[in-house]
This record gives C-alpha cells, sequence and structure tokens, in this order.
C-alpha cells in the first residue's frame, strides 16, 4: 500500500547529495565564506560553515577575528579564519563600498579567490556589492559580457535552473543569449540534468512576441548552435517544467522568483490553517504530514543554499540574506560543487571563441 | 612609455577584461556608445589601468574618461611623458 504513486517532488536532496556523491572527486576544494553578511551572521554562518567543512571542504571564515574564534569548537579541522575588519552594509550603494572597503569581509573573501588562497566565495551579504566586488576583483571570463545570478528553482516534478534573478536590471539581447549559454552549463553541470533544453521568458509563445529586445534575442538565441533551444515560454510555464533553464533579464527575474516564493508560502500558510481547522481535517493532516513535509523542503529557498553568479573566473555563491545554517551549508557545498564541475571551463570554451558577440 | 605603447596596453584590457571587441577599440571610440560598457565596466578598467600603470586614478578624474583617447591621455599626462 505503501509508495504506490511517484511523489510530485523531487526532493532537493536529491540535487545537492550529487554534488558529493561521485567517488572520483576527492580533491579538497576551499571555500572562503563572508562570515559576516546576512541577518543571521555571524553565528548560523558559521554554525552552516562548520556543517559542510571535512575533508574534501575546507572553510575559510572571512570577519571579525574576535568575534569568529570564540564560535568555533576547540580542536576543529577543515576550518581556518581570515580577519576582515569592516563589513558593507545592507544599504550601502554596491560599487563605492566595494572601493572604499578594502577591508570588508566580502572584498578581502573575493581578493583570497582572486589570489588563489580559495577556490570559491560564498556571501548572505549585500548582494549588489558582491556582485560588484565579484566583478571587480574576480574578474569574468573571458568573452562573459554580463554575469548572471542563475537559481535552482523548486519545480514538479524536477528544480529547473533560472536567471538571471538580479544582477543585471537591464541587458541586451547579446546577454540574454550568453545568459542561454550559461544557464544551460549550469543546469548541466551543477544539477546533473544530462541535455537541458533552454526558454526564454516572455509575453507569448510566438518569436514575435515580447519587447524588441526580446524579440532579437529570440533570433539570436535560435540561431545559436550551442544551445538546446524550446523558444519561447511565458509565465505560467516555469513551474510547470516546460524547459529546465529558464532565461530572462534581471528585473524580471527578480520579480518572478519573490512572486514564486511569495505564492509558495502563501499556499502552504493556507494548507496549514486548513488542517488546523476541525478535528477531521486534523486527522487528514497527520496522514499526509510526511509527503506534504517533501512538498514543504521542497519548495524551501534554504534547502538549494543559495545561487550562482554565473560567469566569473571562480565560482561565488549568493546565498539568501535570511539563511540559516542549513541555507549556508548548501550554498557552501554549492561553491565547491561549481569548483570541482565542468561548469567554468565549459564556459569558457563555449563563451571565449566567439568573444562574446556573434 | 609611448602613446602607442600606453594605447596598446589600453585596449588589451579592455579585449581581455572587459571582453569588448578588438576591432571597436579605436582612439576616437565611446566607451558608453561605442563599445557598450556600463559603470561598473568603467570602474574595472580604471582599477585595471591602476594597477597596470601603477596609478590612482580618483573618482572625480574618472568620472573624466569618456573615451579611449581620454584613457590614453590621462595615462600618458600622468606618466609625464
Amino acid at each position: 500500500m505503501r509508495g504506490s504513486g511517484r511523489r510530485p517532488y523531487t526532493s532537493p536532496h536529491e540535487v545537492t547529495d550529487a554534488w558529493s556523491a561521485a567517488a572520483d572527486d576527492r580533491r579538497c576544494v576551499r571555500v572562503a565564506v563572508d562570515a559576516m553578511g546576512g541577518d543571521h551572521a555571524p553565528g548560523e554562518v558559521v554554525a552552516g560553515a562548520l556543517r559542510a567543512a571535512g575533508p574534501t571542504l575546507h572553510v575559510v571564515l572571512v570577519g571579525d577575528e574576535a568575534r569568529l574564534r570564540p564560535l568555533l569548537p576547540g580542536g576543529v579541522e577543515h576550518v581556518s579564519v581570515v580577519h576582515a575588519p569592516d563589513v558593507i552594509g545592507y544599504d550601502e550603494e554596491p560599487v563605492a563600498a566595494v572601493r572604499r572597503r578594502p577591508g570588508s569581509s566580502i572584498v578581502v573573501g573575493l581578493r583570497l579567490v582572486h589570489e588563489g588562497e580559495a577556490d570559491a566565495f560564498v556571501s548572505a551579504g549585500n548582494t549588489g556589492a558582491v556582485v560588484a566586488g565579484a566583478v571587480l576583483h574576480v574578474h569574468r571570463i573571458r568573452g562573459v559580457l554580463r554575469p548572471a545570478i542563475c537559481t535552482i528553482m523548486p519545480c514538479m516534478p524536477a528544480p529547473i535552473a533560472f536567471l538571471d534573478v538580479g544582477a543585471n536590471a537591464e541587458v541586451r539581447p547579446e546577454h540574454l543569449r550568453q545568459f542561454a549559454v550559461m544557464g544551460q552549463a549550469f543546469a548541466r553541470e551543477v544539477m546533473g540534468i544530462a541535455e537541458p533544453t533552454v526558454g526564454l521568458l516572455s509575453i507569448g509563445e510566438e518569436p514575435t512576441k515580447g519587447t524588441p529586445d526580446v524579440i532579437e534575442a529570440h533570433r539570436l538565441i535560435a540561431a545559436d548552435p550551442r544551445v538546446r533551444f524550446y523558444g519561447n515560454i511565458e509565465g505560467r510555464d516555469i513551474m510547470n517544467r516546460t524547459v529546465d533553464v529558464v532565461v530572462t533579464d534581471g528585473f524580471t527575474g527578480n520579480v518572478c522568483l519573490k512572486t514564486v516564493e511569495g505564492t509558495a508560502k502563501a499556499i502552504l500558510r493556507a494548507l496549514r490553517e486548513t488542517i488546523g481547522l476541525s478535528p477531521l481535517t486534523k486527522l487528514g493532516g497527520l496522514l499526509l504530514a510526511r509527503d506534504l513535509r517533501v512538498v514543504r523542503d521542497a519548495l524551501d529557498p534554504e534547502e538549494f543554499g543559495g545561487a550562482l553568479l554565473v560567469g566569473m573566473r571562480a565560482p561565488v555563491v549568493i546565498a539568501h540574506g535570511n539563511s540559516r545554517a542549513r541555507g549556508i551549508e548548501q550554498a557552501v557545498r554549492m561553491g565547491r560543487r561549481g569548483a570541482v564541475s565542468d561548469l567554468l571551463p565549459s564556459i569558457g570554451r563555449e563563451l571565449g571563441a566567439d568573444g562574446g558577440s556573434v | 612609455m609611448t602613446r602607442e605603447e600606453v594605447f596598446e596596453q589600453v585596449k588589451k584590457i579592455l579585449v581581455e577584461t572587459l571582453s569588448v571587441d578588438e576591432e571597436k577599440v579605436t582612439m576616437e571610440a565611446r566607451f558608453q556608445e561605442d563599445l557598450e560598457t556600463d559603470s561598473l565596466d568603467l570602474v574595472e578598467l580604471v582599477m585595471t589601468m591602476e594597477e597596470k600603470f601603477g596609478l590612482k586614478i580618483s573618482d572625480e578624474e574618472a568620472a573624466q574618461i569618456k573615451t579611449v583617447g581620454d584613457a590614453v591621455d590621462f595615462v600618458m599626462a600622468r606618466l609625464g611623458a
């Protein structure tokens, strides 16, 4: 009687567990973590980083040493601390902050990567500052015009890649074409999807639908032999998993992402309240509890940890500002995955060859 | 350093770091309109120029650099050539 139906959701663990499953992948990767960024820093950030640390993942905590060392258990292994006396606040203008605060945990962490002292960087701090800092200190892969923040979005029956969710408010068609190439590489290398299909978000299926830039982007992507292009998709197709990778500009992507997260929360809240209505509904809830928990976990942004800034010369992971330990742990593991997979070389091969434009 | 050498260095930064098309880089090329760079690209250019030429460029000075020629002239003036 049990397990007779197929779960509608792939558990996030199936994606992220694969990150540590590869038998031939015993390389130790050093992940620099901005220990001062995020609503729950440094406590939750350190806790999450410690959970990710191990023989194949060395964590370098970056921040105020005086506050970090007391948080580390005695004799802890695979963790080190690099002092950074300054912090970039959420409300600071990103480029100015990065320029004027070289001692901030974000800039110090990114410089560690630039200098080869770390292989990846993770931060739950000021996203704009992380993006600006990454461009200025880690640099874009040659050929990449604009980086994009690529997130793993929960979906039925399995998650999808979605970019750009906020690195660029305005983009040109050529940028969207590059996002298609990078998103496809992300879906393949980080998410393990063998032959990902790519859709361009628009207001209609026909290639003639959309803004002039989206119409031109459609033409460019369709003409690119490297992209397995499905065509345009509409908002409602995102969660129906019409494609594996959804491409859009940063403004639209950010609005979409937050709309999806908010809708999921609202539905789960409505479910909880309905279950609590009467003894009968509570009984129903009890019967559904274990399976609904899988759904809830699958919709939980913490489970995927964060989003990757694709196009940079090293993995830069942007964790949700309200990440707790679990979210940070997963973000750190995503950083490692970005470093050991073929993601960066793949982007370098595909976008470096044409110098960025068709 | 000669003017041509400075131009070649600036062109190299634009091509390798900002992925600008090499054939678009001329002395008259305007960063925003012709090379399609944005404000972050320009900050990256300025920072890379600081490293390459051993200079310090203030935000006010950087704001005056609108073309490749402006960048070359700025470096030449600073290097005292």
